[in-house]
Protein backbone atom coordinates (compact mmCIF):
# COMPACT_ATOMS: atom_id res chain seq x y z
CA UNK A 1 0.00 0.00 0.00
CA UNK A 2 0.94 3.28 -0.68
CA UNK A 3 1.53 6.06 1.54
CA UNK A 4 0.53 9.72 0.42
CA UNK A 5 0.09 13.39 1.66
CA UNK A 6 -1.93 14.99 -0.47
CA UNK A 7 -2.61 19.31 0.01
CA UNK A 8 -4.89 20.96 -1.89
CA UNK A 9 -5.21 24.95 -1.66
CA UNK A 10 -4.49 24.64 2.30
CA UNK A 11 -4.69 27.88 4.31
CA UNK A 12 -5.04 28.54 7.82
CA UNK A 13 -5.62 32.03 9.54
CA UNK A 14 -5.46 32.26 13.06
CA UNK A 15 -8.06 34.45 14.95
CA UNK A 16 -6.47 36.67 17.70
CA UNK A 17 -8.74 37.66 20.48
CA UNK A 18 -6.48 39.87 22.70
CA UNK A 19 -7.62 42.70 23.62
CA UNK A 20 -4.53 44.86 22.93
CA UNK A 21 -5.01 43.21 19.63
CA UNK A 22 -8.01 44.90 18.66
CA UNK A 23 -6.73 48.34 18.62
CA UNK A 24 -4.70 47.28 15.97
CA UNK A 25 -5.76 49.95 13.04
CA UNK A 26 -3.93 49.12 10.03
CA UNK A 27 -4.32 46.36 8.02
CA UNK A 28 -0.88 45.14 8.02
CA UNK A 29 0.48 43.39 4.80
CA UNK A 30 4.33 42.20 3.96
CA UNK A 31 6.17 42.80 7.17
CA UNK A 32 9.08 41.02 6.80
CA UNK A 33 8.33 38.05 9.90
CA UNK A 34 5.69 36.04 9.75
CA UNK A 35 2.41 35.28 8.13
CA UNK A 36 -0.01 38.21 7.09
CA UNK A 37 -2.47 39.99 9.48
CA UNK A 38 -5.32 41.13 8.87
CA UNK A 39 -8.92 41.71 10.25
CA UNK A 40 -11.80 39.03 9.95
CA UNK A 41 -15.60 40.14 9.68
CA UNK A 42 -15.93 40.18 13.84
CA UNK A 43 -13.25 42.78 13.52
CA UNK A 44 -10.53 40.28 15.39
CA UNK A 45 -7.23 40.66 13.78
CA UNK A 46 -6.13 37.12 12.05
CA UNK A 47 -3.26 36.00 11.16
CA UNK A 48 -2.70 34.35 7.69
CA UNK A 49 -0.19 31.45 8.52
CA UNK A 50 -0.60 29.17 5.26
CA UNK A 51 -2.42 30.64 2.32
CA UNK A 52 -3.32 28.23 -0.16
CA UNK A 53 -0.33 25.76 -0.08
CA UNK A 54 -0.12 22.81 -2.65
CA UNK A 55 1.44 19.84 -3.22
CA UNK A 56 1.66 16.05 -2.85
CA UNK A 57 4.47 13.57 -1.29
CA UNK A 58 4.50 10.13 -2.05
CA UNK A 59 6.31 7.51 -1.03
CA UNK A 60 10.15 7.05 -0.45
CA UNK A 61 10.09 10.82 -0.82
CA UNK A 62 12.37 12.84 1.88
CA UNK A 63 10.76 16.50 2.09
CA UNK A 64 12.50 19.41 3.60
CA UNK A 65 10.49 22.56 4.46
CA UNK A 66 12.65 25.66 4.66
CA UNK A 67 12.19 29.01 4.98
CA UNK A 68 12.39 31.99 7.52
CA UNK A 69 11.44 31.96 11.17
CA UNK A 70 7.63 32.96 10.87
CA UNK A 71 7.29 31.14 7.16
CA UNK A 72 4.52 28.91 8.11
CA UNK A 73 6.99 25.62 8.58
CA UNK A 74 5.96 24.29 11.29
CA UNK A 75 2.09 25.75 11.14
CA UNK A 76 2.67 23.52 8.04
CA UNK A 77 3.47 20.42 10.26
CA UNK A 78 1.11 20.58 12.58
CA UNK A 79 -1.76 20.39 9.68
CA UNK A 80 0.16 17.97 8.83
CA UNK A 81 -0.01 15.84 12.20
CA UNK A 82 -3.85 16.87 12.37
CA UNK A 83 -3.63 19.62 14.88
CA UNK A 84 -5.10 22.64 13.25
CA UNK A 85 -7.63 21.91 10.89
CA UNK A 86 -7.12 23.57 7.66
CA UNK A 87 -9.57 26.82 7.54
CA UNK A 88 -9.68 26.32 3.65
CA UNK A 89 -8.61 23.72 1.44
CA UNK A 90 -8.28 19.89 1.41
CA UNK A 91 -5.90 17.64 3.33
CA UNK A 92 -5.80 13.60 2.72
CA UNK A 93 -3.33 12.06 4.62
CA UNK A 94 -2.10 8.47 4.14
CA UNK A 95 -0.94 6.23 6.24
CA UNK A 96 0.40 5.98 10.12
CA UNK A 97 1.20 9.34 11.28
CA UNK A 98 3.95 10.09 14.14
CA UNK A 99 4.96 13.53 14.58
CA UNK A 100 8.11 14.54 16.58
CA UNK A 101 7.15 18.39 17.15
CA UNK A 102 8.60 18.81 20.59
CA UNK A 103 9.79 15.99 22.14
CA UNK A 104 9.12 16.61 25.58
CA UNK A 105 5.58 16.95 24.96
CA UNK A 106 3.65 15.05 27.94
CA UNK A 107 6.85 14.68 30.18
CA UNK A 108 5.09 15.26 33.42
CA UNK A 109 7.82 16.45 35.58
CA UNK A 110 6.41 14.58 39.25
CA UNK A 111 5.82 11.64 37.47
CA UNK A 112 8.56 9.23 37.34
CA UNK A 113 10.79 8.22 34.25
CA UNK A 114 9.06 5.07 33.66
CA UNK A 115 5.14 6.49 34.61
CA UNK A 116 6.01 8.80 31.70
CA UNK A 117 6.89 6.59 29.24
CA UNK A 118 3.64 4.56 29.63
CA UNK A 119 1.92 8.20 29.84
CA UNK A 120 3.07 8.50 26.30
CA UNK A 121 1.95 5.44 25.11
CA UNK A 122 -1.50 5.55 26.51
CA UNK A 123 -1.11 9.31 24.65
CA UNK A 124 -0.68 7.71 21.72
CA UNK A 125 -3.66 5.09 22.04
CA UNK A 126 -1.95 2.10 22.77
CA UNK A 127 -2.83 -0.77 24.79
CA UNK A 128 -1.01 -1.31 28.38
CA UNK A 129 0.00 -4.85 26.85
CA UNK A 130 1.75 -2.87 24.01
CA UNK A 131 3.12 -0.33 25.83
CA UNK A 132 4.33 -2.76 28.38
CA UNK A 133 6.44 -4.50 25.88
CA UNK A 134 8.17 -1.36 24.63
CA UNK A 135 8.73 -0.24 28.28
CA UNK A 136 12.31 -2.06 28.49
CA UNK A 137 13.36 -1.26 24.76
CA UNK A 138 12.93 2.43 25.97
CA UNK A 139 14.78 2.34 29.07
CA UNK A 140 17.65 0.50 27.94
CA UNK A 141 18.11 2.98 25.66
CA UNK A 142 18.21 5.69 28.14
CA UNK A 143 20.52 4.10 30.15
CA UNK A 144 19.19 6.04 32.96
CA UNK A 145 18.95 3.01 35.14
CA UNK A 146 17.33 3.38 38.97
CA UNK A 147 16.93 6.82 37.73
CA UNK A 148 13.49 5.85 36.14
CA UNK A 149 11.69 5.04 39.12
CA UNK A 150 12.07 8.94 40.19
CA UNK A 151 10.45 11.65 39.33
CA UNK A 152 11.62 13.70 36.09
CA UNK A 153 11.64 16.49 37.60
CA UNK A 154 14.94 15.30 39.82
CA UNK A 155 17.14 14.80 36.08
CA UNK A 156 19.12 16.79 34.81
CA UNK A 157 18.37 18.53 31.45
CA UNK A 158 20.30 16.42 29.43
CA UNK A 159 18.92 13.25 31.17
CA UNK A 160 15.80 14.58 30.65
CA UNK A 161 16.04 15.16 27.11
CA UNK A 162 17.45 11.66 26.80
CA UNK A 163 13.83 10.30 27.99
CA UNK A 164 11.75 12.22 25.71
CA UNK A 165 14.12 11.40 22.98
CA UNK A 166 13.93 7.15 23.75
CA UNK A 167 10.11 7.99 24.45
CA UNK A 168 9.50 9.86 20.98
CA UNK A 169 11.41 7.56 19.25
CA UNK A 170 9.74 4.56 20.10
CA UNK A 171 7.21 4.98 17.61
CA UNK A 172 6.96 3.27 14.21
CA UNK A 173 5.27 5.06 11.75
CA UNK A 174 4.70 5.13 8.29
CA UNK A 175 4.55 9.08 7.84
CA UNK A 176 7.20 10.71 9.85
CA UNK A 177 6.95 14.68 10.78
CA UNK A 178 9.89 16.40 12.65
CA UNK A 179 10.57 19.58 13.58
CA UNK A 180 14.30 20.31 13.69
CA UNK A 181 16.59 17.12 13.53
CA UNK A 182 16.77 15.79 17.06
CA UNK A 183 20.11 16.18 18.90
CA UNK A 184 20.39 15.13 22.52
CA UNK A 185 22.92 14.61 25.07
CA UNK A 186 26.91 13.99 25.10
CA UNK A 187 29.21 12.48 22.90
CA UNK A 188 28.74 8.77 23.28
CA UNK A 189 24.58 9.39 23.88
CA UNK A 190 24.51 11.51 20.59
CA UNK A 191 26.28 8.99 18.37
CA UNK A 192 23.51 6.07 19.81
CA UNK A 193 20.49 8.77 19.31
CA UNK A 194 21.59 9.75 15.75
CA UNK A 195 21.43 6.22 14.76
CA UNK A 196 18.08 5.32 16.32
CA UNK A 197 17.05 8.82 14.29
CA UNK A 198 18.48 7.14 10.73
CA UNK A 199 16.66 4.13 11.71
CA UNK A 200 13.91 5.45 12.58
CA UNK A 201 13.62 7.58 9.42
CA UNK A 202 15.22 4.51 7.49
CA UNK A 203 12.11 3.03 8.09
CA UNK A 204 9.37 5.55 7.40
CA UNK A 205 8.25 5.66 4.33
CA UNK A 206 7.59 9.43 3.77
CA UNK A 207 9.64 11.92 5.94
CA UNK A 208 8.78 15.52 6.22
CA UNK A 209 11.17 17.71 8.37
CA UNK A 210 11.17 21.33 8.90
CA UNK A 211 14.76 22.63 8.95
CA UNK A 212 17.35 25.77 8.79
CA UNK A 213 20.29 23.56 8.07
CA UNK A 214 21.50 23.32 4.46
CA UNK A 215 23.76 19.91 5.49
CA UNK A 216 20.76 18.35 7.01
CA UNK A 217 18.80 18.84 3.48
CA UNK A 218 21.42 17.49 1.08
CA UNK A 219 22.16 14.34 3.73
CA UNK A 220 18.69 12.93 4.22
CA UNK A 221 16.23 14.86 2.01
CA UNK A 222 14.80 14.31 -2.12
CA UNK A 223 12.83 17.46 -1.79
CA UNK A 224 13.22 20.76 -0.60
CA UNK A 225 9.97 23.08 0.12
CA UNK A 226 10.39 26.54 0.55
CA UNK A 227 7.74 28.68 2.60
CA UNK A 228 7.85 32.43 2.29
CA UNK A 229 5.16 34.59 4.44
CA UNK A 230 2.97 31.26 4.90
CA UNK A 231 2.97 30.35 0.52
CA UNK A 232 4.60 27.86 -1.30
CA UNK A 233 7.61 29.51 -3.00
CA UNK A 234 9.74 26.80 -4.19
CA UNK A 235 9.49 23.18 -5.06
CA UNK A 236 12.54 21.38 -6.27
CA UNK A 237 13.92 18.11 -6.02
CA UNK A 238 17.52 18.01 -3.80
CA UNK A 239 20.70 17.89 -5.86
CA UNK A 240 23.35 15.47 -4.39
CA UNK A 241 26.80 17.63 -4.59
CA UNK A 242 29.26 14.57 -3.23
CA UNK A 243 32.06 15.42 -4.39
CA UNK A 244 33.49 12.16 -4.18
CA UNK A 245 31.07 10.04 -6.31
CA UNK A 246 31.76 12.53 -8.80
CA UNK A 247 35.71 12.31 -9.42
CA UNK A 248 35.12 8.14 -9.16
CA UNK B 1 -11.69 19.21 5.01
CA UNK B 2 -9.58 16.52 6.18
CA UNK B 3 -9.70 13.26 5.15
CA UNK B 4 -7.06 10.80 7.11
CA UNK B 5 -6.27 7.60 7.64
CA UNK B 6 -8.19 4.53 8.79
CA UNK B 7 -6.55 4.62 12.36
CA UNK B 8 -9.47 6.33 14.33
CA UNK B 9 -7.31 6.99 17.24
CA UNK B 10 -5.04 9.84 15.45
CA UNK B 11 -7.81 10.10 12.31
CA UNK B 12 -11.06 10.57 13.87
CA UNK B 13 -13.45 13.44 12.62
CA UNK B 14 -15.27 16.21 14.95
CA UNK B 15 -18.07 14.08 14.09
CA UNK B 16 -17.34 10.89 15.64
CA UNK B 17 -14.73 12.55 18.19
CA UNK B 18 -16.65 12.20 20.91
CA UNK B 19 -17.49 8.30 19.70
CA UNK B 20 -13.98 7.33 19.43
CA UNK B 21 -12.91 8.44 22.55
CA UNK B 22 -15.63 7.08 24.58
CA UNK B 23 -14.87 3.48 23.00
CA UNK B 24 -11.49 3.87 24.47
CA UNK B 25 -11.70 3.84 27.94
CA UNK B 26 -8.71 2.56 28.79
CA UNK B 27 -6.80 6.02 27.88
CA UNK B 28 -8.81 8.24 30.05
CA UNK B 29 -9.24 5.83 32.81
CA UNK B 30 -5.69 5.82 32.94
CA UNK B 31 -5.13 9.60 32.71
CA UNK B 32 -7.51 10.02 34.90
CA UNK B 33 -6.02 7.85 37.35
CA UNK B 34 -2.98 9.17 36.98
CA UNK B 35 -4.23 12.93 37.68
CA UNK B 36 -5.29 11.60 41.31
CA UNK B 37 -1.82 9.94 41.72
CA UNK B 38 -0.26 13.09 40.69
CA UNK B 39 -2.23 15.09 42.95
CA UNK B 40 -1.92 13.08 46.36
CA UNK B 41 1.65 11.60 45.54
CA UNK B 42 2.89 12.67 48.73
CA UNK B 43 -0.15 12.30 50.56
CA UNK B 44 -0.29 9.87 53.19
CA UNK B 45 -4.20 9.34 52.77
CA UNK B 46 -4.43 10.57 49.29
CA UNK B 47 -7.95 10.93 47.97
CA UNK B 48 -9.15 10.69 51.19
CA UNK B 49 -8.49 14.03 51.93
CA UNK B 50 -11.49 14.97 50.33
CA UNK B 51 -13.58 12.63 51.80
CA UNK B 52 -12.18 14.04 55.35
CA UNK B 53 -12.54 17.62 54.48
CA UNK B 54 -16.51 16.79 53.20
CA UNK B 55 -17.01 15.09 56.70
CA UNK B 56 -15.50 17.94 58.52
CA UNK B 57 -17.87 19.93 56.67
CA UNK B 58 -21.02 17.25 56.83
CA UNK B 59 -20.34 17.51 60.73
CA UNK B 60 -20.12 21.60 61.17
CA UNK B 61 -23.07 22.69 58.84
CA UNK B 62 -25.23 19.16 60.32
CA UNK B 63 -24.85 21.00 63.99
CA UNK B 64 -25.91 24.25 62.75
CA UNK B 65 -28.65 23.29 59.87
CA UNK B 66 -30.51 20.66 61.79
CA UNK B 67 -30.81 22.83 64.21
CA UNK B 68 -31.86 25.82 62.20
CA UNK B 69 -34.42 23.30 60.29
CA UNK B 70 -35.67 21.31 63.19
CA UNK B 71 -34.55 18.43 62.02
CA UNK B 72 -33.32 15.05 64.21
CA UNK B 73 -29.13 14.84 63.52
CA UNK B 74 -30.27 11.20 62.89
CA UNK B 75 -32.39 12.38 60.33
CA UNK B 76 -30.69 15.27 58.41
CA UNK B 77 -26.88 14.22 58.62
CA UNK B 78 -27.49 11.35 55.78
CA UNK B 79 -29.25 13.51 53.82
CA UNK B 80 -26.89 16.13 53.90
CA UNK B 81 -24.00 14.09 53.57
CA UNK B 82 -25.48 12.26 50.05
CA UNK B 83 -26.01 15.54 49.03
CA UNK B 84 -23.03 17.14 49.52
CA UNK B 85 -20.51 14.82 48.21
CA UNK B 86 -22.51 14.64 44.68
CA UNK B 87 -22.74 18.34 45.03
CA UNK B 88 -18.75 18.56 45.30
CA UNK B 89 -18.69 16.05 42.53
CA UNK B 90 -20.89 18.18 39.94
CA UNK B 91 -19.04 21.69 41.23
CA UNK B 92 -16.15 20.40 40.73
CA UNK B 93 -17.04 18.88 36.76
CA UNK B 94 -18.15 22.49 36.29
CA UNK B 95 -15.20 23.92 37.48
CA UNK B 96 -12.32 21.86 36.11
CA UNK B 97 -14.25 22.27 32.50
CA UNK B 98 -13.80 25.50 32.57
CA UNK B 99 -9.59 24.63 31.77
CA UNK B 100 -10.20 21.08 31.06
CA UNK B 101 -8.88 22.43 26.72
CA UNK B 102 -6.92 25.46 28.10
CA UNK B 103 -4.70 23.15 30.52
CA UNK B 104 -4.33 20.44 28.28
CA UNK B 105 -3.23 23.18 25.53
CA UNK B 106 0.21 22.31 24.89
CA UNK B 107 -1.05 18.16 24.59
CA UNK B 108 -3.95 19.40 21.89
CA UNK B 109 -1.80 21.50 20.04
CA UNK B 110 0.84 18.95 19.87
CA UNK B 111 -0.38 15.57 18.46
CA UNK B 112 -4.11 15.07 17.34
CA UNK B 113 -6.64 12.61 19.84
CA UNK B 114 -9.88 12.99 20.41
CA UNK B 115 -10.69 15.78 22.22
CA UNK B 116 -13.49 14.15 24.28
CA UNK B 117 -10.90 12.32 25.90
CA UNK B 118 -9.85 15.47 28.04
CA UNK B 119 -13.17 15.71 28.83
CA UNK B 120 -13.24 11.85 30.08
CA UNK B 121 -10.28 12.53 31.57
CA UNK B 122 -11.76 15.35 33.83
CA UNK B 123 -15.03 13.27 34.22
CA UNK B 124 -12.96 10.09 35.95
CA UNK B 125 -11.07 12.07 38.52
CA UNK B 126 -13.68 13.41 40.24
CA UNK B 127 -16.03 10.28 40.03
CA UNK B 128 -13.00 8.36 41.26
CA UNK B 129 -13.04 10.86 44.39
CA UNK B 130 -16.83 10.31 44.34
CA UNK B 131 -16.04 6.54 44.94
CA UNK B 132 -14.22 7.20 47.51
CA UNK B 133 -16.21 10.02 49.32
CA UNK B 134 -19.98 8.19 48.75
CA UNK B 135 -19.26 4.74 50.62
CA UNK B 136 -17.96 6.60 53.79
CA UNK B 137 -20.93 8.31 53.73
CA UNK B 138 -23.10 5.60 53.89
CA UNK B 139 -21.26 3.75 56.63
CA UNK B 140 -21.76 7.33 58.05
CA UNK B 141 -25.41 7.05 57.75
CA UNK B 142 -25.40 3.50 59.19
CA UNK B 143 -23.60 4.45 62.34
CA UNK B 144 -26.42 6.61 62.71
CA UNK B 145 -28.28 3.88 62.39
CA UNK B 146 -30.02 4.13 59.15
CA UNK B 147 -29.67 1.05 56.88
CA UNK B 148 -30.19 1.16 53.19
CA UNK B 149 -33.65 -0.69 51.60
CA UNK B 150 -33.75 -2.40 48.23
CA UNK B 151 -33.81 0.90 46.89
CA UNK B 152 -30.13 1.08 46.74
CA UNK B 153 -30.01 -0.87 43.64
CA UNK B 154 -31.12 1.85 41.55
CA UNK B 155 -28.23 3.65 42.89
CA UNK B 156 -26.30 2.13 39.89
CA UNK B 157 -27.92 3.36 37.01
CA UNK B 158 -28.08 6.79 38.98
CA UNK B 159 -24.47 6.82 39.09
CA UNK B 160 -23.98 5.74 35.46
CA UNK B 161 -25.83 8.44 34.39
CA UNK B 162 -24.19 11.34 36.96
CA UNK B 163 -20.66 10.02 35.81
CA UNK B 164 -22.09 10.49 31.86
CA UNK B 165 -23.38 13.85 32.22
CA UNK B 166 -20.27 14.87 33.41
CA UNK B 167 -19.13 13.99 29.72
CA UNK B 168 -21.38 16.59 27.99
CA UNK B 169 -21.11 19.57 30.49
CA UNK B 170 -17.24 19.22 30.25
CA UNK B 171 -17.53 19.37 26.47
CA UNK B 172 -19.79 21.89 26.44
CA UNK B 173 -18.53 24.06 29.22
CA UNK B 174 -15.40 23.64 28.12
CA UNK B 175 -15.26 24.04 24.22
CA UNK B 176 -17.24 27.44 25.38
CA UNK B 177 -14.51 28.50 27.71
CA UNK B 178 -11.86 27.73 25.69
CA UNK B 179 -13.61 30.34 22.91
CA UNK B 180 -15.14 32.75 25.33
CA UNK B 181 -12.75 33.31 28.20
CA UNK B 182 -15.52 35.77 30.44
CA UNK B 183 -17.26 32.17 30.68
CA UNK B 184 -14.67 30.82 32.99
CA UNK B 185 -15.78 33.94 36.28
CA UNK B 186 -19.38 33.27 34.97
CA UNK B 187 -19.27 29.51 35.65
CA UNK B 188 -18.10 29.69 39.16
CA UNK B 189 -20.38 31.98 40.11
CA UNK B 190 -22.89 29.96 38.63
CA UNK B 191 -21.88 26.82 40.88
CA UNK B 192 -21.88 29.43 43.96
CA UNK B 193 -25.40 30.61 43.26
CA UNK B 194 -26.81 26.82 42.63
CA UNK B 195 -25.28 25.52 45.26
CA UNK B 196 -27.86 27.59 47.51
CA UNK B 197 -31.07 27.61 45.49
CA UNK B 198 -30.82 23.72 45.17
CA UNK B 199 -31.90 21.33 47.77
CA UNK B 200 -28.54 20.38 49.72
CA UNK B 201 -28.67 21.95 52.31
CA UNK B 202 -32.64 21.97 52.79
CA UNK B 203 -35.27 19.57 52.05
CA UNK B 204 -37.70 20.19 49.19
CA UNK B 205 -40.61 20.24 51.85
CA UNK B 206 -39.17 23.41 53.11
CA UNK B 207 -39.96 25.15 50.15
CA UNK B 208 -43.97 24.66 50.97
CA UNK B 209 -45.72 26.05 47.79
CA UNK B 210 -43.10 27.32 45.95
CA UNK B 211 -41.50 23.38 45.65
CA UNK B 212 -41.10 24.03 41.96
CA UNK B 213 -38.35 26.15 42.44
CA UNK B 214 -36.55 22.93 43.22
CA UNK B 215 -38.31 20.61 40.42
CA UNK B 216 -37.55 23.00 37.44
CA UNK B 217 -33.82 22.60 38.77
CA UNK B 218 -32.13 19.71 36.83
CA UNK B 219 -29.56 19.86 39.32
CA UNK B 220 -31.74 18.88 41.67
CA UNK B 221 -32.94 15.96 40.02
CA UNK B 222 -29.09 14.80 39.28
CA UNK B 223 -28.53 14.55 42.95
CA UNK B 224 -32.34 12.98 43.63
CA UNK B 225 -31.39 9.74 41.84
CA UNK B 226 -28.25 9.40 44.04
CA UNK B 227 -29.69 10.56 47.20
CA UNK B 228 -33.08 8.66 47.19
CA UNK B 229 -31.27 5.03 46.26
CA UNK B 230 -29.04 5.49 49.39
CA UNK B 231 -31.77 6.92 51.88
CA UNK B 232 -34.13 4.53 50.85
CA UNK B 233 -36.86 6.61 49.76
CA UNK B 234 -38.61 6.35 46.91
CA UNK B 235 -37.76 8.28 43.58
CA UNK B 236 -40.52 10.53 41.83
CA UNK B 237 -40.70 9.37 38.54
CA UNK B 238 -39.99 13.04 37.25
CA UNK B 239 -36.33 12.61 38.45
CA UNK B 240 -35.57 9.89 36.34
CA UNK B 241 -37.54 11.80 33.42
CA UNK B 242 -35.40 14.76 33.95
CA UNK B 243 -32.18 13.45 34.44
CA UNK B 244 -32.51 11.32 31.18
CA UNK B 245 -33.66 13.87 29.37
CA UNK B 246 -31.22 16.10 30.39
CA UNK B 247 -28.37 13.57 30.08
CA UNK B 248 -29.85 13.24 26.07
CA UNK B 249 -30.26 16.89 25.40
CA UNK B 250 -27.01 17.17 26.87
CA UNK B 251 -25.20 14.96 24.27
CA UNK B 252 -27.07 15.70 21.34
CA UNK B 253 -26.14 19.33 22.43
CA UNK B 254 -22.35 18.35 23.69
CA UNK B 255 -22.33 16.49 19.31
CA UNK B 256 -23.54 19.78 17.80
CA UNK B 257 -20.74 22.41 19.46
CA UNK B 258 -18.01 19.10 18.71
CA UNK B 259 -19.13 18.84 15.21
CA UNK B 260 -19.53 22.93 14.57
CA UNK B 261 -16.24 23.42 16.72
CA UNK B 262 -14.64 20.37 17.26
CA UNK B 263 -11.28 21.73 14.79
CA UNK B 264 -11.14 25.45 16.23
CA UNK B 265 -10.58 24.48 19.53
CA UNK B 266 -6.99 24.44 18.55
CA UNK B 267 -6.91 27.73 17.37
CA UNK B 268 -8.15 29.00 19.98
CA UNK B 269 -5.79 28.20 22.46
Amino acid sequence: MANSIHVEGVSVEFPIYENSHRSLKNRMIDITTGGRIAKDLSRHPVVTALDGISFKIGHGERVALVGHNGSGKTTLLRVLSGVYAPTQGRLSVDGKTASLLDVSMGLDPDATGFENIYLRGIMDGLKRSIIRGKIDEIADFTDLGDYLNLPVRTYSSGMMLRLAFAISTSVEADILIMDEWLSVGDAEFSVKAKQRLDEMVGQASILVIATHDPALVSRICTRAIKLEHGRLVEDKPVTKEEPNTVIS
Amino acid sequence: MINFHKDLWRNHTRHNDLWVALMTPHVWLALGWHDIRQRYRRSVIGPFWFTLSTLMMVGALGLVYSTLLGKTLREYIPYLGVGLVVWQYISSVINEATTAFINSGYLIKQARIPLTIYAARVVWRNFVILMHSLPVVILLMMLFGKMPNSELLLLFPGLLILMLQGVWVVLVVGVVCTRFRDVIPIASNFITIAFFVTPVLWPVTQLKERAWIAECNPLYHTIEIIRGPILGTPIHWQSWVWALGLLVAGFLLAQYLMSRCRDRVAYWL
